[in-house]
Parts: structure tokens; sequence; C-alpha cells
């Protein structure tokens, strides 16, 4: 039967071209703006690092100490701590992992000096490659010892590896930061989550980042002269930015960290942090009530606003127009069905029921929904393309996955359906009789 | 002409009606607010930035300082090689300058005797900032050389002295106006800078371009560098005559020489023309621009088809019942009429749904969302867009009605 409607859907799609290519190309441009949308949205909103980030948890608090009181720029309290109390909350060990981490801009020099690179990653007090789940290539993670050593030793991505010495195994062999011998002990692949949620403070603006292409023990690095890219709050009072500099003993600068696995290591872990804050207050140190919190990584995005407005907008935005669309093909697909009352009560008078009149305007808009998606396909990655070229920071975020495909094809048939329902339910319920009578 | 004979059939057969009733009524809610949200980010595109003869205007930004920030006395050196290179005419060193996005300094200023308000007002802290734009005065003075030497302890934003305002700024705080002499408090902190206004300019465009509520134009200059300021933005005027290119390039080349060593590593200033600096920093909106006004037409082509298709059939349906009437002695203008009429009144219930739902929707964008409320202009102009869209939608299907032969009616009857 599906197989004569099938059949029947074509035939009539074929008699009026010009209003099918009409109702085709209208489901599609609506499906096609949404697809694209929903790209971005999804690539931008979803987790930075799946089955990972949903356990990460950043902590804030206002440890705001004596020097900076009454700074007009301090809102509310932030992720950014000294390094003696990311030191402290780190070694605890009360959660599964933690990890204390500020992002750096700096320079890498390979040892003969012929070769050097401006990098991008992250100073670290913890362990970060086991804990954000950065796969290596060659080597090792720093060990407790180096980390508590202050040992000279880094982890660096292929690329860089690639880029300094000419070969991804650079395990064993030395780059300068700040003019410092450091000892590669590991070689990442090239990385990054997502979506940027870690030190979103100095990444403001810039959703999709760039690579993290070091990890290196903020200890040592700092004895190297190497500090994180703004120095934070330096507790002056007045918002004064300054860029890589390592004395920042006075700066609020790292970011905490944990991964949490269950409510109760959640719960534990919040406790912890606020017994750590009603001491650090207690002892005269913090000034104001710390009000410690704790954020999971998609909550902390979207207090930062990661995924700019304008891409929820332009989602919403989609949404409706999709919305405009379907009705629109409603009307016109009404339209159509209407104008072969004749034939369906001819049908039904030779037996059809309402159902198979029914299913059989459905098959049809089934139809006209998936040529809708195909037609969808070119237009979303057309798209996608145009907003690749935007200036805009998300436009690497616009990036065609098969997985799109697939989402567009269903999604197509959905709307195609749905569009049916109202006209097929229509048409059926005409009395047979009538209209053969008008006919 | 009775509208109880357009009115009538209209409730009989509700399908159609209904359905370009809820096309209008979505189109109209979508085109508004794509509109507005078009108009917002079209305001610092089209908003005058004050700055004379842009074209000889180069400018050196991006430059940040490792460690701690330069002393001004270091900015103000390198301004003076700036100053003293050939084809230059005047040079500046500020905190921060139109366009210049990356290092922003806003304040509150408040009419010290009235307490009116203009939230975020850009503040440009630089020496011979007047000249070096190419701004235009329009009232009062320039800052004089005495004003221009002083020496901030910190940034200088919350420190006392001469300011001057744009005449935006002056007629939102002096709307009497008389803003030359007066005092403007930047914040409400009791220890807040005082400033008293020196001189109005036509225009000077902020460099927050999304001022929530404010105004591009609401902007203060103030004398002298600031100080503790890591991202300082140079400006240098080409002289009339001298080749623009060569002296960018010796902007460039100084630059790199007095500061390269001190710059932070991995960022390469920028020596730009003022053009290039200005289409860098509207690219975005340029680029929304373009979006939303592709989204609002395709809107309305889609909208037009729409209510074309429907009135169509609608029409063709009628076929004989417009037959009878022309039998029975309708003329042609009157089924055309008779039909514009009628799609007016569908698409003016579709209109009324829609501004209401216009409306809703951009109370809950403004909840959720950094806008502003929807202009009411907004309501009749939408209001006007789609009532002529379905007038223009209702003409090809009611001329073709009106065509119709009487003979029709005595058709298969």
């Amino acid at each position: 039967m599906f197989d004569y409607y099938l059949r029947l859907a074509l035939r009539r799609c074929r008699q009026n071209l010009a209003m099918v290519g009409l109702l085709v190309l209208t489901m599609a441009i609506g499906i096609a703006a949404t697809m694209t949308a929903m790209t971005i949205f999804g690539a931008l909103a979803g987790d930075p690092l799946p089955g990972i980030s949903p356990h990460l948890y950043v902590a804030t608090m206002d440890a705001r100490e004596a020097v900076d009181k009454d700074n007009p720029d301090y809102k509310q309290p932030d992720s950014w701590l000294k390094l003696g109390d990311a030191k402290a909350l780190v070694d605890a060990h009360r959660a599964p992992q933690q990890l204390a981490l500020a992002q750096s801009l700096t320079t890498m020099d390979s040892p003969d000096g012929k070769h050097s690179e401006q990098a991008w990653g992250f100073m670290a007090y913890g362990e970060p490659l086991g804990m954000l789940g950065v796969p290596l290539r060659f080597g090792r993670p720093w060990t407790a010892q180096e980390l508590a050593a202050r040992a000279p030793v880094v982890v660096i991505d292929s690329d860089l590896a690639q880029k300094l010495f000419g070969t991804a195994d650079a395990v064993g062999r030395s780059v300068l930061l700040g003019g410092k011998p450091f000892r590669v002990v590991g070689v990442t692949v090239p990385w990054k989550p997502h979506t940027v949620f870690l030190d979103l403070q100095r990444n403001q603006g810039n959703p999709q980042g760039s690579n993290d292409e070091f990890f290196v023990p903020a200890e040592a690095a700092l004895d190297a002269g190497v500090g994180p890219f703004t120095s934070g709050e330096c507790g002056k009072g007045a918002p004064v930015i300054g860029f890589q500099s390592a004395a920042v003993q006075h700066c609020r600068w790292l970011e905490v960290w944990s991964r949490l696995d269950t409510p109760a290591q959640v719960a534990d872990w919040r406790q912890f942090l606020a017994n750590y804050a009603d001491a650090q207050r207690a002892a005269g140190r913090f000034v104001y009530p710390p009000q410690p919190k704790l954020y999971g990584a998609r909550a902390w995005m979207t207090l930062n606003h990661v995924v700019p407005d304008d891409v929820r907008l332009n989602l919403m935005l989609a949404g409706a127009f999709l919305l405009l669309c379907m009705v629109n093909v409603a009307g016109l697909l009404a339209a159509r069905f209407l104008r072969r009352q004749a034939d369906v009560a001819i049908r039904r008078a030779l037996g059809a029921s309402k159902r198979t009149v029914f299913a059989q305007h459905l098959v049809e808009t089934g139809i006209l929904g998936l040529a809708g998606g195909v037609l969808a396909l070119p237009l979303t990655w057309l798209g996608l393309w145009i907003v690749r070229l935007q200036p805009v920071s998300y436009a690497e975020a616009a990036k065609f996955s098969p997985g799109v495909f697939g989402a567009l094809l269903l999604f197509s048939l959905i709307v195609g359906l749905l569009v049916g329902v109202l006209p097929a339910w229509r048409v059926c319920r005409q009395p047979p009789a009538l209209q053969i009578k008008v006919a | 002409m009775a509208v109880r004979h357009i009115v009538n059939p209209l409730l009989r057969h509700r399908l159609m009606p209904l359905l370009v009733v809820l096309q209008v009524a979505l189109a109209c809610a979508i085109a508004c607010n794509a509109l507005f949200l078009l108009q917002q980010k079209l305001v610092p595109i089209l908003a005058p930035d004050g700055i004379g003869t842009p074209d000889r205007l180069v400018m050196a930004w991006n430059i940040a300082s490792r460690g701690k920030p330069w002393p001004t006395g270091r900015l103000l050196e390198v301004r003076q090689a700036l100053r003293a290179l050939p084809g230059v005419s005047a040079a500046s060193v500020a905190g921060s300058l139109p366009m210049e996005t990356n290092a922003q300094m806003n304040g509150e200023a408040i009419a010290e005797d009235t307490h009116a308000k203009a939230g975020d007002a850009a503040v440009y802290i630089g020496a011979d900032l007047v000249d070096t734009l190419g701004l235009h005065l329009v009232a009062g003075r320039d800052f004089s050389a005495e004003e221009q030497s002083i020496q901030y302890h910190g940034m200088g934003i919350n420190d006392s002295g001469p300011a001057i305002i744009t005449r935006a700024l002056a007629n939102r705080l002096f709307p009497d106006g008389h803003a030359l002499g007066k005092v403007i408090r930047i914040g409400a902190a009791a220890d807040a800078g005082r400033r008293t206004v020196v001189g109005v300019v036509a225009h000077l465009m902020s460099n927050k371009f999304d001022a929530d509520g404010g105004n591009v134009d609401y902007t203060m200059l103030f004398p002298g560098v600031p100080g503790n300021w890591p991202m300082p933005v140079f400006a240098v005027r080409v002289a009339p005559g001298a080749d623009v290119e060569r002296v960018r390039k010796a902007v460039d080349a100084t630059i790199h020489r007095e500061l390269g060593n001190e710059m932070i590593r991995g960022f390469e200033p920028s020596i730009q023309m003022y053009g290039d600096m200005r289409a860098h920093a509207l690219a975005k909106f340029k680029a929304a621009v373009w979006l939303l006004a592709g989204v609002s037409v395709v809107v309305l082509i889609v909208t037009l088809a729409g209510i074309m298709g429907l009135t169509g059939y609608w029409v063709q349906q009628r076929t004989r019942q417009i037959g009878i009437r022309r039998a029975l002695g309708a003329r042609r203008r009157h089924i055309l009429r008779e039909l514009q009429l009628e799609n007016l009144l569908v698409v003016g219930v579709g209109v009324l749904l829609g501004l209401a739902c216009a409306y809703a929707i951009n109370l809950w964008l403004m909840r959720h969302y950094e806008l502003t409320r929807l202009p009411w202009i907004y309501l009749p102009v939408g209001a006007a867009l789609m009532l002529l869209l379905g007038q223009l939608a209702v003409l090809s299907p009611a001329l073709r009605a009106s065509r119709v032969p009487p003979v029709v009616a005595t058709r298969s009857v």
C-alpha cells in the first residue's frame, strides 16, 4: 500500500512542478537556516570536553584581602585565587582529582637558538593531563615529586615539538622558557576544548580559543620568570592589568578545578571549600564574607556568557523563521490538497477509509519534506560557509559534520509530516457524496 | 459595499483565512524584531565618529607592555619621536581612542547640579587629541598647554580637572544648553573626579558600541596621559601634502624601535590607517546587518509567496460565485475592491496579532538579553509594511478574479 501511495505522490508531484518547487524550496530554506544556527549553537553550547567536563567544577570565592578593599571593579566573587590558596586547596586532595591553572602566552626557544615560537598554554599546579583527559603521544605527565620539587619539566604538543625540533617525539629534549632549560617529559596530541571554559577571565569574547600547546608546573615557570598572560587581580584597588609578569606573589591569578563524580563528592568538596574560606576569614586574611561557590563547567560557561548572545538570538530567529515556513507550506499544501477534493471523494466513494486517505496524503508531504531536506543540505553547507567567512568570534564553530546530515534528513521528514497533518486531516474530512456531485 | 459580504464567507470557511492570519502574525513578529536588531547593529556604523579627514590619520594600537605599564614619561617620549617624523603635523598618545575596543575606559557622567546622568560615557585621556583627531569644537576651547601637561598618579579617570565633551553628552547632561563651566562627576562615589567642561565638540564616537541604553556619541576627553595603563594607543596626523603610506611605515618603524622590546610577546602591534581600523572594529556589525537584512527580506518574500498561493486558491474556489455576482451586475472593480478589502481585513487581524507578539517577544528578549525596548514607531511601520505586502500579494489573484466572465455563472450549475 505504501508503495502505491509513493507512486501516487510522485505522479502528483510531477503535475504542478512550479508549486512543488515552491513548497520544497520554502521548506528547504527554513530547514537550512535552522540547521545552520543549530550547528553553531551546538558546537558552542555543548560539553567542551565530552565525558570529562560534566564532572569538572570550578571554585569561586571573595578572596580579597585588606589591600584591595573598596575596589569598585570587583562586582562578585570570582574564580581567581592566590597561589598559596590554590596550592592549599589542591594539596588537600579532597576530590578524586584537582588542579589549579592559569593561561600563559610565552616564548619557547629551542636550545640551539634556531627556533623560537610563541605558544599558548597552561601553568598548572596538580596533574592536568589526567584530569582534563589530554591524550599523550609520547612520554609521561610530570610526577608529584617533580611538581613538589619545582622541577623544570614541561609537556608540549606535537605541533610545537615539530616546529621546535623537527620531530614530534621530543621527549627528553630541552626547551627554553624564559631563557631557562625545561626538560620535555611528555608530548600530547594537539588539543583544546571545543569551547573555552578554563580560565575564562583571560578569554573573554573568544569562545573558540586556540590550541593549548604546553603545560608547565606553575612554580617552576615562575622561577624561570614566566608568568600568566595577565597578572590577575593584584590588590591595588586600581584595575591595573599587567601582562606576562612573573611578579604575581601579590596577585590572585589561578583558578582551581576539581573532578567530582557523585553528588556526595560535590557536597563534600563544597563543605571543604566553605571550611577553608571560613578559616581564612576567621584568620583575618579575607576581609569580606567569602561566599564560596562551586560551578559545574556548563553553569560556569553560562554565567560568563561564553556563547555569544548573537548566537542564541540567531537560533531563535532561525526557529521562528522555520515556523513561518511551516505555516506557509501547510497553507500551500492545504490549497493543493483541497483542489483535488473531487479525486479524494471518488476514492472515498469507492471504499477508501478516512485513514487510508490521511495516510496517502501524509506520504506525499513526507516525500516533500525529504526533498526539502535534500535541498537543505547544500543550503546548510552554503550557510555554514558564509558564517565561516564572517569576522565573528564563533566562525570556526560553523563546521559541517556528518552527524548534521543525518539530523537534517530526520528533521526534514518530521517537518514534512508535521506540516502535512493539518491539510491531510482537512481533506479526508470532506463528505464524499457532496464533492462528487459538485465535480 | 457591505463588509458583511466579506466577513461572512471568511467565517464560514475558516481554514484559509486562519492560515493567512497565522502567517502574517508570525512574519510581522519576526520582521519587527529582526529590523529592530538590525537597526541596533546599524547604530555604530551610521553614527558620526567626529574624526576630521580620517584618510590622513594613522593609528597604532594593540600595543601592550610586558610586566609593568610604561611610565607616562616613556609614552610621551615615543609621542615626541612620532611628532618629529617628517610629514607629521600632530601626534597623540591616549589610553583609548575611537575604534579601539580592547582597551576601554568608561564612566558614568553625572551633572553635579542637576544629577542628570549618562551611563557608560567613553573617556579618552590623551595629549592634544583635538588637533590630532581633527575634532570640530563647537563651543569653548581646547585644553591649554598647562592643562595638557598634567601628571596623574593613577589612570586619571578619578582625578579632577577640565574636560571636553561631545554635543550629545552636553545636551543630555545640561539640557538648558549651557554646558561650559559646568561640573561633571565621574561616577557616584564620594571621592569621584570632578571635571569642569571647557569645550564641546560636535561628535566623537565612543568605543563601547553596545552601550546599554546609552549613546555611542557620549564621550569625554581629559588632558594628559593615563598612568598605570598597559595598553596605550597612538594617533598620528599626516600633514597635508605628505605621503600617507610613507608616514605609516615610519610610525610602524618608530613604535617597533621604541617599544618593541618591552611589548608583550606574541602580539603584533597594529599600525593602520584610521579607516582600516574602523573597518576592522565594525566588521562584525556589518556582518550582522547583512544577516538580519537577508533574513528580513526572505521572511517577507516567503510571506508574499504564501499569501499569494493561498489567495489564489481561495479565489479559484469562488470562481463560480464571482461569476454569479458579475452576472447579477457587479462590476470588475467591485470584485477587485472586495477581494482587496477582504485581504486587508484578514491581514489586519494578522498584523494586530503579530504586533502583540512582536511586543511580547521584545519584552522577553529584554529580560534575558541586553536589548532595549522596541520603539513604538516600529509597530505602525511594521503594520503598514505587512498591509502593503498583503495588498501586493492579493493583486494578481484579485485581478484574475475580476476578469472572470459572467458567463461562468451559467456553467456546471
